[in-house]
């Protein structure tokens, strides 16, 4: 009786069937984990990473991965640790943040490293937002051979609000230099109020737009860029200085920062789009 | 106990109230006590309701603590903190506040590691221990309470573990909360005194959650409904039994102006009724309120005019029985009975207001003459003259009053003797101006008046003026008096008769009483040569020992008409004298009888009895003619059966009284005994002297035998012997002695007195 349920389930839910968590740890006493769809060999891997301060369970993120599974591909959908073990919330924007980018990207480089293992040779990063930024800083730092391709949906910088930057990494650096622990309050992407060690924030703080724009020209893989024209949260100006810049591009009309609603299936078609071309480019 | 017969409305109404109120208090205490039983009840409840409640709080804040437990144990930033604990103290601080897991300061939280050992030494007011309490089990959550210095404090210690499977343990968290004000703060409290609400610990005391309720204690708040609900009922009660109070009293009053009163007004006006008296104008009086009544009151007034009416009929007429019972029928004067109660009426009316007070008595003389000769039509005619004639002469304001016969009294008040004399006269002028010729009645018609007068300052005599005026009027008649007589002033044995009284008492108990009456015997001689011939009966009363003569009662007798009782008396005690044969045989005895008994029938009956004794004992009647002998005819009857049983007839106190020729024509005499008053004249050498002894030598030739009365003197027996009177009577000869006394005399013969004539 339970063989046949378990039948059941599995034929009304093929993709569920073929979805499972993944863990590693991260530094020691940080276990992380990621979710694992796994898809059609003869496509390319993709590792799906979420926005700032998410999960993989955020909206945008979620219907992406079940999307690109469906499209047979395979997702790796990790929620970076942020130094906390098994982190499952969303990490408020008050919260003791004791993680810093290079984290972040070591983190990004164990799950490629992780799907490598698992057999995958083709590897496209696909982000959303601040995700998109942090598989960027990957990139820009010898990332794996596997990594093939990278689309970035609703990229974005380290939006600092009104401070200015420089004055604000020198205080950073000032205050690593002179290894002052306090936590810093500072406005940091969506939150007004993010609390961070000094060292933390300054890896993010340095990736304002230019950073952005250069690593965009250096990355050693094809780029691809999904945009939402009503993304309010982007800088004004932002859109039009990556159209100059010719990066691969596509807007989505009436699209916002999050892409919700009639817009996921925007990003879905535009992913796979650019997943078949990656696919077709690659395949001999 | 006795019930009383009947019992008053108004204590009925009043019976009524206080049941009333009895009873209302009864429902009233019976109300409170319910009342009180549901309150009871209530706060039963409302401590089941506290405990409830309270448990329920309890729990609540427990589930709370657990909820609260379970999200820092699941928290990212918890594990964060166990694994990269550098900023605890910001996340224990601020971040459990800020992400809203712990919703109050009072709520405090530590994270311990692995060991048990605090990741960092909390802030000192929080108390929180450094080491996770050794029987803390490390996979389970446990909570317990602590007084700490007065203040119960709530832990609950959880683990925290780095996955979701619980495999990898990281440590601890422990919540510490005021258990007490996080359980009072709870605004879940209606039922419980808050202020009340305590746990029963020692200090420092550990105690396991599950064994809370056993220490403790609270109470349950007041239900303020409940409370108003008592007071509203309380009220309503107090309020019920005011106004039923106050109703009880207006209908009380009410009561007993609508029914109490008019009844009783009705009751007075039926009492009143009851005792003759009548409103004066029932129609005026008030009218009720309550038909019923008002039907009734106007019954009874019309009842009450009926019997107004009525009674005054009745009281005219009863004030003409009054007047006719008052007054005489034949003179139009006031009666005997009209006497009596004026003259009590009287008596007590100058007791409070002192005057002199004079009682007159006023007499026909020789009425029964007149009467007899011509006939009692023109009898009652002079009576009514007489009546007519003392009324003019009496002042306006005198009464006059006929208490008998020819009998009139009146008596005057303020009043002096002289002016009680004068009215007396003018009676008497009044009278003797009055004609009788037209009746035919051609000799003088008067009256004898005797008055007794009472000073002011004496009037504690004044019960004894009627008989005072009796003893006056007696003297008046007696002959040669002017015919008016003031008591004490005209009556020469005043002194004699002050103490009639007793010699009025002696004489009834000696009519009552057979054998006080004692006849003494005095010696009749006969000329020449005084030998004995016949004794003369003279009656005596023997009273408490002492001897009352003739002259002490015999006024009495007159004046009490008690002639023939008192002969009756006289002819008894005869009877017993001769009967005890004490006398000798042939000793004759002279009686003495008053003229009016010789025509009653039982005195002539009783010396019919008597005669039986003449053949021993001779007996000789002596008629006493002083006063009028007015049945001529029926006398002269009598007298001559008498003698026909061998009564001799004697002429007593010839030459005083009246009309002596008369009586000697027309009666059938033997025997004529000369007053001594002619006797004494006889004794005188003149003109009056002579014509006694001519009148005597004169009956004597008749055939008259004569005795000579109170001879004294030889002078007076030697006369009375020239005269050829055959008999003498006197003290010179002889006092009258006792029975016993004339026994032992005639024993001894010593009463064969001599003399020399």
């Amino acid at each position: 009786m339970r063989v046949y349920l378990l039948c059941l389930l599995i034929l009304l839910f093929p993709t569920a069937a073929h979805a499972v968590i993944a863990k590693q740890e991260m530094r020691p006493g940080i276990p992380a984990s990621a979710e694992y769809l796994i898809g059609e060999r003869n496509k390319p891997a993709v590792l799906l990473l979420h926005g700032f301060l998410q999960t993989r369970e955020f909206s945008t993120v979620a219907t992406l991965a079940r999307g690109l599974q469906d499209a047979g591909y395979t997702v790796l959908s990790p929620t970076l640790s942020l130094n906390i073990p098994n982190r499952a919330q969303s990490l408020a924007c008050e919260a003791v943040h004791k993680h810093s980018l290079d984290d972040d990207v070591a983190e990004i480089g164990k799950w490629v490293n992780w799907l490598k293992s698992r057999g995958h040779r083709t590897i496209v990063l696909v982000g959303h937002s601040f995700g998109s930024l942090q598989l960027l800083s990957y990139l820009s730092l010898n990332p794996d051979p596997a990594v093939k391709a990278y689309i970035g949906a609703s990229l974005i910088e380290a939006q600092i609000g009104a401070t200015v930057r420089h004055a604000l990494i020198a205080q950073l650096e000032g205050r690593i230099h002179d290894k002052q622990r306090s936590l810093i309050t500072q406005t940091l992407s969506f939150c007004k109020k993010y609390t961070s060690t000094p060292e933390g924030l300054l890896s993010y703080v340095r990736w304002d737009q230019a950073r952005v724009q250069a690593a965009l020209k250096q990355s050693p893989v094809s780029t691809k860029l999904i945009m939402g024209d009503e993304d309010k949260t982007l800088e004004r100006g932002w859109l039009k200085a990556l159209q100059h810049m010719q990066v691969p591009m596509v807007i989505v009309s009436g699209a916002n920062h999050f892409m919700d609603g009639s817009h996921e299936f925007d990003l879905l078609d535009h992913t796979l789009k650019s997943l078949q071309a990656i696919q077709q480019a690659s395949s001999p | 106990m006795k019930w009383p017969d009947s019992i008053s409305i108004k204590h009925i109404a009043l019976a009524f109230i206080t049941g009333l109120l009895v009873l209302t208090s009864l429902i009233g205490g019976f109300a409170a006590y319910q009342t009180r039983t549901v309150t009871r009840s209530l706060e039963q409840h409302n401590q089941d309701a506290a405990q409830s409640e309270l448990a329920a709080a309890v729990q609540r804040l427990l589930s709370q603590t657990e909820e609260q437990a379970v999200k820092l144990a699941y928290w990212d930033e918890t594990r964060q903190q166990l694994v990269l604990p550098e900023y605890y103290a910001y996340w224990r601080d601020q971040r459990v506040y800020e992400s809203g897991i712990l919703n109050s300061r009072y709520v405090r939280v530590a994270l311990y590691g692995k060991s048990g050992m605090l990741l960092a030494p909390s802030p000192a007011k929080t108390s929180l221990p450094a080491r996770l309490p050794a029987d803390t089990p490390p996979h389970q959550s446990s909570s317990w309470l602590v007084d700490e210095a007065g203040a119960v404090a709530l832990y609950y210690a959880f683990p925290v573990y780095s996955d979701e499977q619980r495999q990898s343990l990281l440590g601890h968290g422990l919540i510490r909360l005021d258990f007490m004000p996080a359980l009072l703060r709870q605004d879940t409290l209606h039922f419980t005194d808050i202020s009340s609400v305590s746990m029963m610990l020692k200090p420092g005391e550990k105690l396991a959650v599950p064994d809370m309720f056993s220490r403790m204690d609270f109470r349950a708040r007041p239900d303020p409904d409940q409370l108003r609900f008592q007071t509203i009922l309380s009220r309503t009660l107090l309020a019920l039994f005011v106004l039923l109070v106050v109703t009880a009293l207006l209908g009380f009053v009410a009561y007993n102006r609508l029914l109490v009163r008019p009844l009783g007004r009705l009751s007075q006006v039926i009492d009143a009724m009851q005792h003759g008296h009548f409103s004066s104008n029932p129609a005026r009086s008030q009218t009720m309120r309550i038909s019923e009544l008002e039907n009734i009151r106007r019954s009874l007034y019309d009842y009450q005019l009926q019997l107004r009416e009525l009674h005054g009929s009745m009281e005219h007429q009863n004030r003409e029985f009054h007047s006719q019972a008052r007054q005489d029928a034949l003179t139009g004067c006031h009666n005997r009975r009209a006497y009596e109660e004026d003259w009590e009426n009287f008596r007590q009316e100058v007791k409070t207001a002192p005057q002199g007070v004079a009682f007159l008595l006023f007499d026909c003389d020789r009425f029964k003459t007149i009467n007899d000769t011509y006939g009692h039509a023109k009898g009652d005619r002079v009576l009514t003259i007489i009546a007519d004639a003392l009324v003019m002469a009496l002042r306006a304001n005198d009464r006059l009053y006929r208490l008998g016969g020819d009998e009139f009294a009146t008596f005057l008040s303020r009043t002096t003797p002289a002016q009680a004399k004068q009215i007396a006269q003018r009676c008497q002028s009044l009278l003797d101006a009055s004609t009788f010729s037209d009746l035919g009645i051609v000799e003088p018609v008067g009256i004898s008046i005797g008055i007794a007068f009472c000073a002011a300052d004496q009037l504690e005599q004044i019960d004894d003026l009627p008989k005072q005026a009796d003893i006056a009027m007696y003297t008046a008649k007696q002959p040669g008096r002017n015919r008016i007589a003031l008591y004490g002033e005209d009556t020469e044995r005043a002194s004699q008769t002050l103490v009639a009284s007793r010699e009025t008492s002696a004489l009834f108990q000696a009519l009552a009483t057979p054998g006080m009456v004692e006849m003494h015997y005095q010696s009749i001689h006969s000329l020449p040569g005084c030998k004995v011939g016949y004794y003369e009966a003279l009656a005596r009363i023997r009273y408490h020992g002492d001897l009352i003569m003739p002259n002490a009662f015999l006024p009495v007798v007159s004046s009490r008409r008690l002639e023939t009782e008192f002969d009756l008396a006289v002819l008894h005690q005869v009877d017993a004298d001769l009967s005890s044969g004490q006398l000798p045989s042939g000793c004759g005895i002279s009686i003495n009888l008053s003229a009016q008994s010789i025509s009653r029938p039982e005195i002539v009956s009783h010396l019919l009895e008597l005669s039986r004794h003449n053949a021993r004992h001779p007996l000789m009647l002596e008629i006493t003619e002083t006063s009028l002998i007015t049945q001529m005819v029926e006398v002269r009857t009598y007298l001559d059966l008498l003698r026909t049983v061998n009564y001799r007839i004697a002429m007593d106190d010839f030459g005083t009284g009246y009309s002596p020729l008369r009586y000697l024509v027309d009666l059938p005499v033997d025997v004529v005994k000369f007053d001594i008053s002619l006797v004494n004249k006889l004794g005188e050498d003149n003109r009056a002297g002579q014509v006694v002894a001519n009148f005597a030598r004169m009956m004597n030739d008749v055939g008259y035998e004569l005795v000579a009365e109170g001879v004294e003197t030889d002078v007076v027996l030697k006369k009375v012997a020239s005269l050829g009177i055959a008999h003498v009577q006197g003290y010179l000869l002889s006092r009258p002695v006792p029975l016993a006394e004339l026994s032992a005399r005639l024993a001894v013969e010593e009463t064969q007195t001599t003399c020399s004539v």
